[in-house]
């Protein structure tokens, strides 16, 4: 643990972290650019220089390359210091566009900060400036190349940590170039990550360009729903309209990166066919319409046949708010099933593995980018969660040994195929995890992890309150769809953003349902009520380890502004919600149903031994659940 | 005068392998192999004295007491031989004449080392040399002087050319590894360094063709026998000073380290060519301040011209005579620097572009005082680039501002070249 | 496409490689002597014998001076304009050749046959300015004796 004096201030750090760390570590910001905690030391733009006046070294040094130690005094403010900072901002400036105006980047451009903050205001160089030609990276990514500023993050980001071989560095000196050998579509499943890690404007993120400035962003602390793993995101929306989302850092999770499937997955949110009003026998109505003709149909089914004929259907998509309010519904229905799964499909490759999940066994992201040896069995990481894949290829970076059991699965790092589990040296290693996505042999599963206690277990969940889900069913009995309908006594359906098919609906003569999206159950039901989606309220899933994860509300629901036909926008009419702001999170329109069921009014859905969620901040790490 | 690396030199031809041998070559392989440690050639190497002969004058025994000698895994020599810093060719032509010598000394330095396997990195443009090495190494390989066990010692080495496709970064010794690798030559940071880390992780010793070749006299006539045939006492050995520009008889000579400049010029180089008068130098290739006339009797060697304000760098001395103008000199010189900077950092690749643009200023009439403060601010503050590089492209521009800030000043004040007009 | 003979001798030479990126600028090399630059194709192909994307193998390309990626002429003149050879003329050669070619550095002649490239130090400083026509690297060149030197290798 060395200890350090940064401008008189004492520092204790870890062992290897940088002076710059130790820096930060107390609130002295030192510039830098090619330096990321992701991506490690560059050395490459020498803006984070610093003046050591003690210790092993002496001089002007570059704090990202230096390990802190013992007896270090450090000036971040020494003249020669300062002064080398505003020149390598002077430099960088020579050859970048003003064009800070019209750059996606503005107000969010790292460059732009220091070359206000470094005091570099005045042109000292009044040749030309260097000129590129942009490449079409594809519909996601916009290239301006001119505003480069050879940080190197991009090809160090694409090629050292996600695997790419497509896109890279060419030229040398101040010819050099970054991009592909021919113009066309970035093909690594991460590469909207460049648009977080290039520090200035020459990666942009095509499908929000030119839509809103980093100060008028509506931006929330939020969680992926792209698959179970539950990376942390920053969605950013403007005018109603989801625009696009950052990747968020949390260590213990997705560490700076998120993948592309969950990034570019605005469409759904903004959807023009979003259904966003209630709907009674496809008809408009208002909430209390829609309610009070739900409360009708429930009475009518048990009248006409009996009670248990009613199916509470949750999914593993719903927040955990609204799930724990479907037990309460369920008894005050007098219903004859809760489901939290609708296929026997899903329930079987969910709860198996589940229960396999005993305290201390679940491997988090972390523990794959820290393990020595993985085993990927019986899943396809790139295709279920690709951020796994790009956890297990740190580990192998780390020196890690990646076996796959059987072939046919790619993986962005070396593997290893052996044909059976037990074919893995699992004793030999320190921290193995093994990662699997269906339990079609849980028992041969079950053993393998009795034998090796170390052995860690990341499961590959269909979505992102898998685990949640699994915990109430198992709690409360609960059973799929497909099995409760089997019986032929299910005459009614309550639906809550799950996704059942039209043919287990057949002969079921009333469907309820709650969502956000158009699905084939939706357009079955009879009487319908918009929920928000993820981004559009506060909630909270468990991701595949069972680490409960807050996400707060970024945004209002209502039809995005942008592509409103202009005679009806701006509205004409007095209303007090925007138009298509009728959508309200899920569990409160399951409580209002409670209310009308004759339950009590719900304000707090985490009760009992669910309190202590409560107050879960969004911008922590998260916390494990195994002991409800 | 005694010569050591040109000793075998036959007029307009290269030695032959038989040459070379009846002459004494290898006798010092034998020699060591036969009755020496590799501790005890280790040791001969740094008694000898002998500095790096690429530029940055390292001690090369103490280069290759570095490497850890219980570590196990592979091990790495490389010659360098990427010579391309302007005003250089020594190497080029001791292996166009000889490349026994190299042969032999890397055999030596891998016993002493204890590396398998070497390699000679060999700039494009260098073919007929490179052509003699594979040739030599063939030779060698046959009469069992390199390849599997060694004169029957037991010892076992292999060297291998590697012809680069020309750029300058690549001699500098990290950018070489990533180059030898099929990296782009980027330098690596340091540390850690090549003796501990090197070529594909592994502990390398990188020398200078010149360093490599000394090796085997230093074994065969012993270290105090190298060290005296220097100038100066201080001094260690002989030195290949390539001389070029505005002598009589501009060539590559093998003479004492501590020989003084003015002695060079006026001796081996016959003095300067007709009509021409000294104006300046580049004493030791194109990173380095320049020497004027009061520099004349200077000792080339390593300290002398360090304590002169310069630096020996690769003994390539560059000569400019009275019309010469020192800021054109110094822009062409910039230039080249500017041009083969590999990119990575940034006061190499933009700072360099703005000395070029501002000397282009000035050399062009268009200068002005806050220009020659701007030169300076760069001389202070490329030596904060990430390689040698930047630092050494400013050598030119210190040896400018310090000797000849008056021909500056009246580029500006006459906004003109005096020396074109 | 390289004739086979070509190509089993650089899978040979990847092969022998301690790695295969360590082969990459002979490969480079072999196939810039087969089509006179390293083509587009040429570029794909080196990454197939080298097991790299054509982009990785872009990325030493064109980090190298005497990798071609546009196309030259039979022969390439490289004229030095590092410090020794301007110092002795270099500059005025440089043009010299130009008017004499009836090209502008960096052009090719219209039948093909010639490209002049300046170029960094040939390490032929004694015998300064120098040129490398091809593989050959001339000293002393004049503006007297140039003309015969371009013809020489013009019937080469």
């Amino acid at each position: 643990m060395p200890k350090l004096i940064i401008d008189n201030i004492a520092v204790e750090v870890a062992d290897g972290v940088t002076v710059l760390e130790a820096a930060q570590s107390v609130d002295i910001p030192i510039p830098h650019f090619c330096w990321h905690p992701a991506l490690g030391k560059a050395g490459a733009c020498r803006v984070c220089a610093v003046r050591m006046m003690e210790g092993p070294v002496k001089g002007i040094q570059m704090s990202c390359m230096l390990p802190a130690q013992d007896g270090m005094v450090v000036s971040t403010t020494d003249p020669e210091a300062v002064t080398m900072r505003r020149n390598v901002i002077e430099w960088l400036m020579i050859n970048h566009p003003h064009d800070c105006p019209v750059c996606d980047e503005g107000g969010e451009c790292q460059l732009q900060d220091y070359t206000i903050a470094g005091g570099h205001g005045i042109r000292r160089y009044d040749g030309k400036k260097r000129t590129h030609i942009n490449q079409d990276l594809g519909p996601y990514i916009q290239h301006e190349m001119n505003r480069c500023i050879q940080c190197y993050r991009c090809v160090r980001f694409y090629q050292e940590y996600a695997g790419g071989t497509d896109f890279g560095v060419m030229g040398s000196a101040g010819r050099v170039y970054f991009g592909r050998f021919r113009e066309g579509q970035l093909e690594s499943p991460f590469s909207g990550n460049l648009v977080d890690i290039c520090p200035t404007g020459v990666f942009t993120d095509k499908t929000a360009r030119f839509r809103a400035r980093y100060w008028d962003y509506d931006m929330a602390p939020s969680v992926c729903p792209g698959c179970s793993l539950g990376c942390n995101t920053t969605p950013v929306a403007r005018y109603r309209e989801l625009l696009k989302s950052i990747a968020r850092r949390n260590e213990a999770v997705n560490s700076w990166f998120i993948c592309d499937r969950g990034r570019f997955a605005n469409g759904e949110v903004n959807d023009p066919q979003r259904p966003r009003t209630p709907l009674i026998d496809g008809v408009e109505s208002s909430r209390n319409e829609a309610l009070k003709a739900l409360l009708f149909r429930i009475a009518q089914t048990e009248e006409r046949y009996g009670t248990g004929s009613i199916a509470i259907v949750g999914s593993s998509r719903l927040s955990l708010e609204a799930a724990l309010l479907l037990p309460t519904l369920a008894e005050l229905t007098s219903s004859g099933a809760l489901c939290y799964f609708a296929s026997e499909e899903e329930s079987g490759r969910t709860l198996p593995l589940f229960q396999l999940l005993t305290a201390g066994r679940s491997a988090s992201q972390r523990d794959v980018r820290e393990s020595d040896c993985i085993v990927v069995y019986g899943c396809d990481p790139l295709q279920d969660a690709p951020m796994l894949a790009l956890a297990i290829r740190q580990a192998w970076r780390n020196g890690a040994t990646v076996y796959t059991v059987g072939d046919g699965i790619s993986l962005p790092c070396d593997v290893t195929t052996v044909d059976r589990l037990d074919a893995v040296p699992l004793s030999d290693a320190k921290n193995p995890v093994l990662i699997r996505s269906a339990a079609d042999i849980p028992d041969q599963l079950a053993t393998t992890l009795h034998q090796h206690d170390h052995l860690k277990l990341a499961v590959l969940f269909p979505a992102a309150n898998s685990y949640g889900a699994s915990k109430l069913a198992l709690k409360h009995l609960g059973v799929s769809f497909e099995q409760a309908i089997s019986s032929g006594d299910i005459k009614g359906v309550i639906s809550v953003e799950a996704d059942i098919p039209q043919k287990l609906l057949e002969g079921i003569p009333f469907v309820a349902a709650l969502d956000w999206r158009m699905t084939e159950t939706v357009q079955a039901a009879q009487i319908f009520f918009p929920t928000t989606a993820w981004v559009e309220m506060k909630g909270t899933f468990i991701n595949h380890e069972g680490r409960v994860q807050r996400f707060n509300k970024v945004m209002n629901p209502g039809v995005p502004i942008r592509g409103l036909d202009p005679a009806v926008h701006p509205p004409h009419i007095h209303r007090t919600a925007p138009p298509g702001g009728e959508p309200q999170p899920a569990w409160q329109i399951l409580a209002a149903v409670i209310e009308g069921l004759g339950g009590e009014l719900i304000t707090e859905p985490f009760t009992g031994e669910w309190e202590r969620l409560r107050g879960l901040d969004a911008e922590c790490e998260g916390v494990i659940i195994n002991d409800i | 005068m005694e010569q050591i690396l040109f000793r075998h030199n036959k007029p307009e031809r290269c030695v032959t392998f038989a040459e070379y041998k009846s002459e004494g070559g290898f006798a010092a392989l034998k020699k060591a192999l036969a009755g020496m440690s590799p501790d005890e050639v280790q040791q001969a190497v740094m008694d000898s004295g002998i500095r790096g002969r690429g530029g940055a004058g390292f001690p090369t025994g103490k280069k290759w007491s570095f490497v850890p000698r219980n570590l196990t895994g592979p091990r790495w020599l490389i010659c360098n031989c990427d010579e391309m810093e302007p005003g250089t060719y020594k190497d080029r032509i001791l292996l166009e004449a000889n490349p026994y010598s190299l042969i032999e000394g890397m055999v030596l330095a891998c016993y002493a080392i204890g590396v398998r396997h070497s390699f000679i990195f060999i700039r494009r443009g260098y073919e007929q040399a490179a052509t003699n090495l594979r040739r030599a190494i063939a030779e060698a390989t046959a009469e069992g002087l390199l390849g599997e066990n060694i004169l029957g010692s037991g010892f076992s080495c292999d060297i291998d050319v590697h012809v680069s496709a020309g750029r300058y970064i690549c001699g500098e010794e990290t950018a070489l590894m990533n180059a030898l690798e099929g990296k782009r030559a980027n330098p690596r940071a340091k540390p850690p360094f090549p003796a501990i880390k090197g070529l594909w992780g592994g502990p390398t010793v990188v020398n200078n063709v010149e360093s490599l070749a000394n090796v085997p006299y230093i074994i065969a006539q012993g270290a105090q026998w190298f060290k005296e045939t220097a100038a100066t006492p201080e001094a260690a050995g002989m030195k290949l000073f390539c001389v070029s520009g505005h002598v009589a008889n501009p060539a590559c000579f093998e003479l004492p380290l501590g020989m003084s400049l003015g002695e060079i010029i006026d001796g081996p180089c016959g003095g300067m060519r007709p009509g021409s008068s000294f104006k300046a130098c580049l004493p030791g290739g194109a990173s380095t301040p320049y020497f004027t006339a009061d520099h004349w009797g200077v000792p080339m060697d390593f300290d002398p011209v360090a304590k002169a304000g310069s630096r020996l760098g690769t003994g390539g001395i560059v000569v400019f005579d009275q019309q010469t103008c020192m800021v054109a000199a110094t822009l062409n010189l910039v230039r080249f620097y500017a041009r083969e900077s590999c990119g990575w950092c940034t006061p190499c690749r933009e700072g360099l572009p703005f000395v070029v643009h501002t000397l282009e200023q000035i050399e062009s009439g268009n200068g002005s005082e806050e220009h020659i403060a701007i030169l300076k601010e760069h001389v202070k503050y490329l030596n904060y680039a990430f390689c040698a590089l930047a630092p050494g492209a400013m050598g030119p521009v210190d040896g400018l501002l310090k000797h000849f800030e008056d021909e500056i000043l009246e580029h500006i004040k006459t906004g003109n070249c005096p020396c074109r007009n | 496409m390289i004739p086979t003979e070509l190509k089993t001798k650089l899978q040979s030479r990847v092969s022998a490689a301690i790695t295969n990126r360590e082969a990459a600028v002979d490969v480079m090399k072999a196939l810039q002597a087969h089509y006179g630059w390293l083509t587009d194709e040429a570029v794909v192909e080196a990454a197939e014998l080298l097991g790299l994307s054509p982009l990785q193998v872009e990325e030493l390309a064109t980090f190298y001076e005497m990798i071609y990626r546009r196309p030259v002429g039979r022969s390439v003149i490289h004229v030095c304009d590092s410090i020794s050879c301007w110092a002795m003329g270099g500059e005025s050669l440089l043009s010299h050749l130009s008017g004499l070619l009836g090209i502008k550095p960096g052009e090719t002649t219209t039948d093909g046959t010639f490209t002049l490239l300046p170029c960094c130090c040939l390490g032929n400083c004694g015998e300064a300015p120098a040129v490398m026509i091809g593989d050959t690297i001339c000293g002393r060149v004049t503006v007297e004796n140039a003309a015969g030197l371009i013809e020489r290798e013009r019937n080469r």
